[in-house]
């Protein structure tokens, strides 16, 4: 009783002085900067090896450019330091570590076809790589705060459905192997709108289904166990997987198509935590696929490729499964230690250095360096997940495990289509493969989820 | 081409191993949050052990150093609230009174700055007025030179102290203990 006089007593004084930051030791950070110079390290390692291996000499140049990445993303940590301090140590070197074996694995191919300078693809690469990680903290600077983007939840669905159609419209998009996803951009090259479109179809999706989750998940009648929802309230899974049938019949994008819906329908099931929603979507986008291929020549290709690989008819023909079953060669020829950098022949299958790179990693670093690369990625993810469990507000959960599901996913995709778990899709391998907007794409979802955890350990556990 | 087979050979598993000792290293770094925080076992038998310990070891070495540390810890048979025993903070009066959460391992800073952990927006508080922290897997209460001082079982805190289970912490109109 008598200390509570006291302190009454003294509290006359008001405190005026300006709220200063507590000075508290970084350690977070701390890890995350050890961790980044491992990260380096092997990157550095990768780039040498592949000399030594494919050209039997070390050349300067290169490793000046791996330095580039290493420099980039210890900027990022720096900028971290100031604006994120509390934000998880693991996603920036895990980043690093894959978009380095990456540069490296490409750099390898450029050796083998020969290119070199603005040619090279592992150039190129590099300098999409800066431009990446420059766009990753420029969000880190703008969004200082996740709940910001909740304001524009129409706007980023807007703009995620008309970057995902800008590659139709005529002039500006471009055909390549089939599919047409890519816009042209000067010389610069071609870009594919549909990855940035992903981050802005999570948003949307988050902010979407946290104001409208309640009409989702409360009402519908009770059928075989599970409560479905009204025949109205069916109106946003059907326009989005008319969204991505027509990605399939416009763009012939299979994968893409697979990708958002398969988004939607996660985020959906998060929202609501009912799994009539999971096996209707399912159901709706299998009668999707089913009919494709039934009608869709390119479809119905991919399904033979898948099923009947190894029919010497199906392999030699124009379109056929030769460079699945290639892949699927250069992965057996890995073996469990691979053949080393640099002295695997990556290069007979076509485009090894974007749709199947996993299968060139594979081939050089065996089933070792495929696992350590998945091990890799499954971290990525569980962080992801993990940010989202941890987090308060619904959009930041929502929002966090969209992102982390969309690059498991797109992992999911691509590398069970490589190793013909699925039937093969084109879609790029997160931060690994050749293709300047996938590597924008990421870096900016490995800035927005070290956004969120950065909000969620910051907000006060208790506000008396 | 003048680097031999054998030297690839090693570089090429040397790599490997690289690179999964940097899987295991962020594993391991992430362990309490795969795993949980390390549970105490056999709690019926350590705990009078533990408490005839901290009866007779801390006492001594206390007085030898900061006489004034011995006598703020009020009651020495009190069990001290460790990161093993300790799971949550249980707000006991003021506004919030009966809300509680649970402690990890990190320092919980307290204050009237929304930077805080736990916020406490009265009249009596500072905006960095005290913190909590782990020393040796002890919960130390330091006062960060509030205004109107902090209260450990109804004593003014002025160097970093000890936490008994159950003790009373007082600052401002708000008071909490940490609890098993």
């Amino acid at each position: 009783m008598q200390s509570l006089n006291k302190a009454s007593a003294l509290q006359t004084q008001p405190a005026t002085e300006p709220v200063r930051r507590l000075h508290l030791p970084q350690k977070l950070r701390n890890l995350e900067l050890f961790l980044l110079l491992i990260a380096s390290f092997i990157n550095a390692g990768a780039v040498v090896l592949v000399q030594l291996g494919a050209l039997g000499e070390l050349d300067p140049t290169l490793v000046l450019l791996g330095a580039g990445l290493s420099v980039l993303v210890i900027s990022l940590h720096v900028v971290l330091r100031f604006v994120a301090r509390d934000a998880d140590p693991f996603i920036l070197p895990i980043a690093t570590v894959l978009n380095g074996i990456g540069i490296a694995m490409i750099y390898r191919i450029d050796i083998a076809v020969d290119d070199s300078g603005w040619e090279s693809a592992a150039v190129r690469q590099t300098v999409w790589s800066a431009l990446a990680i420059f766009c990753a903290i420029i969000v880190l600077l703008v969004i200082r705060n996740h709940r910001v983007l909740f304001r524009y939840t129409y706007i980023a669905g807007l703009v995620g459905v008309l970057l995902l159609f800008l590659p139709l419209v005529p002039g500006l998009g471009k055909e390549i192997s089939g599919a047409r996803v890519w816009i042209s951009v000067g010389s610069f090259g071609t870009f594919q709108p549909g990855e940035i479109a992903k981050i802005a179809l999570a948003v949307f999706f988050a902010g979407y289904l946290v104001r409208n989750r309640d009409s989702l998940s409360m009402v519908g009648k009770k059928f075989l166990g599970a409560r479905f929802p009204r025949f109205r309230d069916l109106g946003p899974i059907l326009v989005v997987w008319a969204l991505s049938m027509s990605v399939i019949i416009f763009q012939r994008d299979l994968g893409t198509a697979l990708l958002y819906f398969g988004l939607f329908l996660v985020m959906l099931y998060l929202a609501t935590g009912r799994l009539s929603w999971v096996i209707m979507g399912m159901s709706l986008f299998l009668g999707g696929a089913v009919i494709a291929s039934q009608t869709l020549n390119y479809v119905n290709g991919r399904f033979t490729n898948w099923l009947d690989a190894l029919n010497p008819a199906v392999y030699d023909a124009k379109g056929g499964s030769f460079q699945l079953v290639q892949g699927l060669f250069g992965l057996a020829k890995g073996g469990l230690l691979g053949t080393g950098w640099g002295q695997g022949r990556p290069e007979i299958t076509p485009v090894p250095q974007s749709d199947y790179i996993i299968a060139s990693l594979g081939e050089e670093l065996g089933l070792a360096g495929i696992f350590a690369i998945l091990a890799l990625y499954l971290l990525f993810v569980a962080r992801g997940f993990r940010i989202g469990f941890a987090g308060q507000d619904d959009f930041g959960k929502l929002l966090a495990v969209g992102l982390a599901f969309v690059v498991a996913l797109q992992c999911f995709i691509v590398i069970g289509g490589v190793t013909r778990v699925i039937p093969l899709t084109g879609l790029t391998t997160p931060f690994l493969a050749a293709g300047g907007s996938s590597l924008v794409a990421n870096w900016i979802i490995a800035a927005l989820l070290l956004r969120l955890s950065d909000t969620v350990r910051n907000q006060p556990r208790l506000v008396v | 081409m003048n680097v031999s087979e054998l030297t690839l050979l090693v570089l090429r598993i040397g790599f490997l191993l690289l690179l999964w000792m940097f899987i295991f290293g962020i594993v391991y770094a992430l362990r309490s949050d795969l795993f949980g925080q390390r549970v105490r076992k056999m709690k019926t038998d350590v705990a009078p052990a533990a408490s005839a310990v901290s009866a007779a070891v801390p006492v001594p070495s206390a007085e030898a150093f900061t006489a004034p540390v011995a006598r703020a810890s009020p009651t020495t048979d009190a069990e001290l609230a460790t990161s093993q025993n300790t799971t949550r903070l249980v707000i006991t009066s003021g506004p919030k009174a009966g809300t509680e959460f649970p402690l990890g391992t990190d320092t919980i800073t307290i204050g009237r700055s929304s930077d805080s952990s736990l916020v406490i927006r009265d009249d009596y508080t500072s905006t960095h007025h005290a913190r909590l922290m782990l020393w040796n897997d002890e919960w130390m209460l330091q006062d960060l030179d509030s205004t109107n001082g902090t209260f450990l079982a109804g004593s003014r805190v002025t160097v970093p102290t000890k936490i008994s289970l159950n003790a009373t912490v007082k600052i401002g109109a708000t008071s909490f203990e940490l609890r098993r």
